[in-house]
């Protein structure tokens, strides 16, 4: 059996269709003569059809380089794109990528500026709170402690038992006075401290979930 | 070239605004992409100032007296962008595109020549100052903060040293860039004079929502690298007058003054200086001490610090109230030269007072920031 492809000819429908096949010798087995038959015409079409597409496409970019080579104020500016106008296109994507950036940076000083504010805000209200509470802390413990104060017992049988009551009640005073003031300065830290706490938690969670929210920028 | 045709032409074109900035910037990042990296991420303030800039040159272009000055300024100013004499063309070219391409069916072959020749002239004039400027300094000077301090939450003094001496008169600024933000910069006044070993001072309050004053009042710390333009402004001291001196500084507008206040106390024979120092609060104060030692060391300056808001501190003994109200509570000021800086609104209100009290307007001397770029 021969092939006809052999040293670079190419197969063409017709040599597929005039290809005979020669009958299995006599006691051999062969192969079922239709089947081959209707195989090789099934092969013949479709190189056929093959041919025919490679055809046109040769056609089409035959017509394309064509029209390329003629630059563009060539005769078919129908459907292709004259490059002034690629890049004026170009232009439109970059700029419209550039307003989004500018969107981004434009939100983020924005967000950061409400949070530089809102310190500040927060920072102000402490501050004014603390030096009323400081305030009203004093007065009271003031209060106590003149309170105290008044309350110490004359002691008896000394000679300048007035300067020695005097001096006991102004021991009194600061004693007290110290004990009211430290415990409620103590605790007004305390206070304060879990305040700061809390709102270090807050915006740890807002800026959270403001990352989340922000589209992802590559 | 037809001044009136292209005045037309930009007067059509600008209407669109943005747009136009907008246009111009994208078509020469395509063109150049490298050029990309001169700006920053954001580019709406740099259109801003192109339009300003093309507006600026356009309505003076048949006025060579003013165009020429502010032009050799741009140019000059560029230098330390790291602008070089290679993007001239590409930014020309992009310049005639986006005229081009606004001006729609209007653009013809005349006014594309006009255009050509005008921008070759303004860059003629650029390039040429930005050269004869190399000769006399570097495009910007390396400087490395030496000491930083926080003098309130959001106010710091911080020191730089310089990798080569800055020249500059007593009330100038520079821009100033960070490397922890870079591509934005800022101008800051110098609040020191000129010293031996070159040190500059400088006072940052934090603008909220202010990258780079966000930067240096509170992440820069000694080490920090900065950048500084060359030296600018008008606000000098006019040493050629005689008369005494009144000045007015709001918050970190205080800085020029000081540097001012600093070159008076070298001079032979000093006038007599009554400075105002007004802040919202008491806290804003935030240079009081040094003033007042200098108040203590030199008999000629006075110190008068006032607040504006309900000082914090019931035993503040400052001046109470508005600057422009408290300067005028202090006399008329008619003989005296007047130097003021603060924020616009407070420069504007104390010059208007100084005005109608009498003072006349040569006399008044306020930094007016209109050219840079």
């Amino acid at each position: 059996m021969t092939v006809t492809t052999l040293n670079g000819a190419r197969l063409t429908p017709d040599q597929v269709r005039a290809m005979s096949f020669q009958p299995a010798r006599f006691g051999r087995r062969g192969l079922d003569e239709e089947q081959v038959r209707a195989f090789c015409a099934h092969v013949e079409h479709e190189l056929a059809l093959l041919l025919n597409e490679r055809a046109a496409l040769q056609e089409e970019v035959e017509r394309l380089r064509k029209r390329v080579l003629s630059g563009p104020s060539g005769a078919a500016p129908a459907a292709g794109m004259r490059p002034e106008d690629a890049h004026v296109q170009a232009v439109n994507v970059l700029a419209k990528a550039q307003q989004t950036a500018d969107q981004y940076v434009a939100d983020a000083q924005e967000y950061s500026r409400e949070l530089a504010e809102d310190a500040r805000r927060r920072r102000d209200e402490i501050i004014a709170e603390t030096r009323t509470r400081c305030a009203l802390m004093l007065d009271e413990a003031h209060a106590e402690a003149s309170r105290a104060a008044a309350a110490v017992p004359a002691s008896p049988g000394s000679l300048d038992a007035a300067e020695r009551q005097d001096l006991q009640a102004e021991l009194t005073y600061l004693r007290t006075f110290s004990d009211v003031y430290r415990t409620h300065l103590r605790s007004y830290l305390e206070a304060l401290v879990r305040n700061v706490d809390e709102w270090e938690r807050s915006e740890k969670n807002s800026l959270a979930s403001v990352r989340a929210e922000l589209p992802r920028v590559p | 070239m037809d001044a009136r045709r292209l005045k037309e032409s930009f007067e059509h074109v600008a209407m669109r605004g943005h747009e136009v900035a907008l246009f111009f910037y994208s078509d020469l990042f395509l063109r150049a992409p490298e050029v990309r990296d001169l700006f920053p991420v954001s580019m709406s303030a740099q259109r801003d100032r192109l339009l300003h800039a093309l507006g600026t040159i356009v309505s003076d272009v048949d006025n060579l007296d003013s165009l020429v000055p502010f032009l050799r300024g741009l140019g000059r100013d560029h230098r330390k962008f790291g602008v070089v004499t290679e993007y001239y063309d590409t930014v020309g070219a992009s310049l005639l595109a986006t005229l081009a391409y606004f001006s729609g069916s209007n653009w013809t072959d005349e006014l594309e020549a006009d255009w050509k020749a005008a921008y070759a002239l303004a860059a003629q004039v650029m390039i040429e100052a930005a050269k004869e400027d190399e000769d006399l300094h570097p495009p910007w000077w390396d400087a490395t903060v030496t000491s930083h301090e926080r003098r309130t939450f959001d106010t710091a003094v911080f020191r730089v040293a310089l990798s080569q001496r800055l020249e500059y008169a007593p009330g100038q600024s520079v821009a100033v860039e960070s490397a922890d933000c870079p591509r934005t910069w800022r101008f800051y006044s110098m609040a020191n004079a000129p010293r031996e070993d070159g040190t500059l001072d400088f006072h940052v309050r934090m603008v909220d929502g202010g990258m780079l004053s966000s930067v240096l009042a509170r992440r820069a710390g000694p080490g920090s690298r900065l950048r500084l333009g060359p030296p600018v402004g008008s606000l000098t001291l006019d040493t050629s007058s005689r008369r005494d001196i009144l000045m007015v500084a709001g918050s970190t507008g205080l800085a020029p003054l000081k540097a001012m206040v600093e070159q008076v106390s070298e001079m032979a024979d000093p006038p007599r200086v009554h400075l105002f120092f007004g802040a919202r609060s008491v806290e804003g104060l935030y240079d009081l001490p040094s003033l007042e030692k200098m108040a203590a060391q030199y008999g000629w300056l006075t110190v008068t610090h006032a607040v504006s808001g309900e000082p914090e501190d019931p035993r503040y003994a400052g001046e109470r109230g508005m600057i422009p109200d408290v300067v005028s509570r202090h006399g008329s000021w008619r003989e005296h030269d007047a130097y003021i800086c603060g924020s616009a609104a407070m420069v504007e209100a104390t010059a208007g007072r100084l005005g109608v009290l009498g003072v006349p307007r040569d006399q008044i001397h306020v930094e007016d920031f209109g050219w840079s770029s």
